[in-house]
């Protein structure tokens, strides 16, 4: 399974911050991958709408995440494919869980670049 | 106890009086209160008036709107602890006239609300956002490792950072300020957060936002710092703030929030679909003209200068898609129309937007460059070259 994350917003734009980050669940920690995979599930991903959550009038500064989930493979979602655009505050509690679960994998990958070599 | 601002006349009620009454209730200030009460008396009456029978600016209910009637301050602060979570509205940590809480998050927002309201009712005799009293809520410790503030509309929300990158974003009055602003912007605007006219409202939150911490710090023009978020970068961030109205695109310069896109001129502007077009990023343009009409007005920007755009800002010219050219105008006559016509104040302004490729004259408005969107998405690295 492969998950790209992508943040649009925020009371900046930081260039940095906003390319998205693809992570390919084979290259994460075991528990890590399965945690991400099994909230992909609980939330009922590829069944979700386009976008989730409605902009309020005169918001401004708000981030928008988008993800995107692809599964390889022969299994039962092998070569599915789908993009959900999340507006904050994202209320769906299993979305919101997903939503987390990747922040704290870019944080840890984010962690361990900064780290010296050797 | 309902704190009441010294200099201003106490009154156990919230009141609307007459203007002639207000006249007399000014006169209880220094000479310095006394005239910019006077002038926002007179300024507001006409333009209010002027604004309301227009076909154009009649867009809200006239009739909640007190403004230069107002004898009193009236602030109304509330704040929420989140406590990591995201669901509205919180626990309330702490409400009007009640001390500090010794959470850090809690206690700034309150203390920056204050000085935002404070700011607005002293310099614009503004009450709250609205100009109608509007409580002021903020909700604090959003989120885990939140990395944002944002205006939702209606409240002021704050992450508490995650640390390796941005620090709890209470930490900047400016931050603050900024977000309030986009709540004044809203009632007067409204500006369209898209493009232009979303540059121009991020760059008027910025402006108010950075007046709000010049005003508090008691700084002229010229000792402020006028950085946005100065503080909030965590250590070991290369760079010093989120933006810098002074010198854009030299605010940060790191290996993980990459370099600072911002442009100083309009020929260095950013042509991109991402950040609803740039509203983040062409805000330099417009901030930078801000700050250069403040040096060459001297004193404290907020005296001229925050005058000229909060009148541009409640002009009745202002439209919701309202591009750079057209706002550097309606700066030009607000400021002809304050301070004389063909004054230094006037000149001070047009020659603060030349500077930034944008010329403004009587006859017509003149672009340096004048761009387009051609291109689906650019990043902000890619300007273009011309």
């Amino acid at each position: 399974m492969r998950i790209e994350l992508k943040r649009e917003g925020g009371i900046a734009f930081l260039p940095g911050l906003n390319r998205p980050r693809t992570f390919e669940l084979g290259d994460l920690p075991p528990a890590q991958a399965e945690a991400i995979t099994r909230s992909v599930h609980a939330a009922s991903f590829f069944q979700q709408p386009s976008v989730v959550g409605t902009a309020s009038k005169g918001a401004a500064d708000q981030t928008r995440y988008t993800l995107t989930v692809e599964v390889g493979g022969e299994g039962a979602e092998g070569g599915r494919r789908h993009t959900v655009q999340l507006l904050e505050p994202v209320q769906d509690p299993h979305l919101h869980a997903l939503l987390e679960l990747l922040k704290q994998a870019e944080r840890d990958l984010r962690r361990e670049a900064a780290r010296p070599h050797g | 106890m309902r704190r009441v601002h010294p200099g201003w006349h106490r009154h156990s009620l919230y009141c609307i009086l007459p203007p002639y009454v207000v006249r007399t209730i000014a006169q209880n200030g220094s000479p310095a209160q006394r005239a910019a009460a006077l002038r926002t008396m007179a300024v507001d009456n006409t333009f209010r008036a002027l604004r309301l029978t227009s076909a154009v600016g009649a867009q809200r209910v006239p009739t909640r709107r007190i403004g230069g009637m107002m004898a009193e301050s009236q602030r109304q602060r509330f704040i929420y602890n989140m406590g990591g979570q995201e669901g509205f509205p919180g626990t309330l940590a702490r409400s009007e006239g009640q001390g500090a809480t010794g959470d850090v998050a809690v206690d700034e927002a309150y203390d920056g609300l204050g000085a935002t309201y404070d700011f607005f009712w002293e310099v614009f005799g503004r009450d709250s956002l609205d100009d109608g009293g509007m409580p002021l809520n903020a909700h604090v410790h959003y989120g885990m490792n939140y990395n944002n503030a944002f205006w939702d509309g209606q409240r002021m929300v704050f992450g508490d950072g995650d640390g390796d990158i941005f620090n709890r974003f209470t930490i900047a009055m400016d931050i603050i300020g900024h977000e309030l602003s986009h709540g004044m912007t809203e009632d007067e605007g409204p500006l369209m957060y898209f493009r232009q006219a979303g540059a121009l409202n991020e760059s008027i939150s910025d402006i108010f936002g950075s007046l709000v911490k010049q005003k508090f710090l008691n700084q002229t023009a010229d000792q402020a710092d006028w950085l946005i978020g100065a503080g909030l970068l965590a250590d070991g961030v290369q760079g010093k703030a989120l933006r810098s109205m002074k010198d854009p695109g030299t605010a940060y310069d790191d290996p993980v929030l990459g370099k600072d896109p911002q442009p100083a001129h309009m020929r260095d502007f950013v042509r991109t679909w991402e950040d609803n077009g740039g509203v983040h990023i062409n805000s330099s343009i417009p901030n930078r003209a801000f700050y250069l009409a403040s040096l060459k007005l001297g004193g404290c920007a907020w005296e001229k200068a925050g005058r000229i755009w909060y009148e541009a800002l409640r002009d009745m010219r202002l439209r919701p898609d309202c591009g750079f050219a057209r706002f550097a105008r309606i700066t030009s006559l607000c400021a002809s129309r304050l301070y004389g016509e063909g004054g230094t104040e006037e000149a001070a302004v047009v020659d603060a937007w030349g500077e930034v490729g944008i010329k403004v004259t009587r006859e017509k408005i003149s672009v340096a460059r004048v761009p387009t969107l051609k291109v689906p998405a650019v990043q902000p690295s890619g300007r273009p070259s011309a």
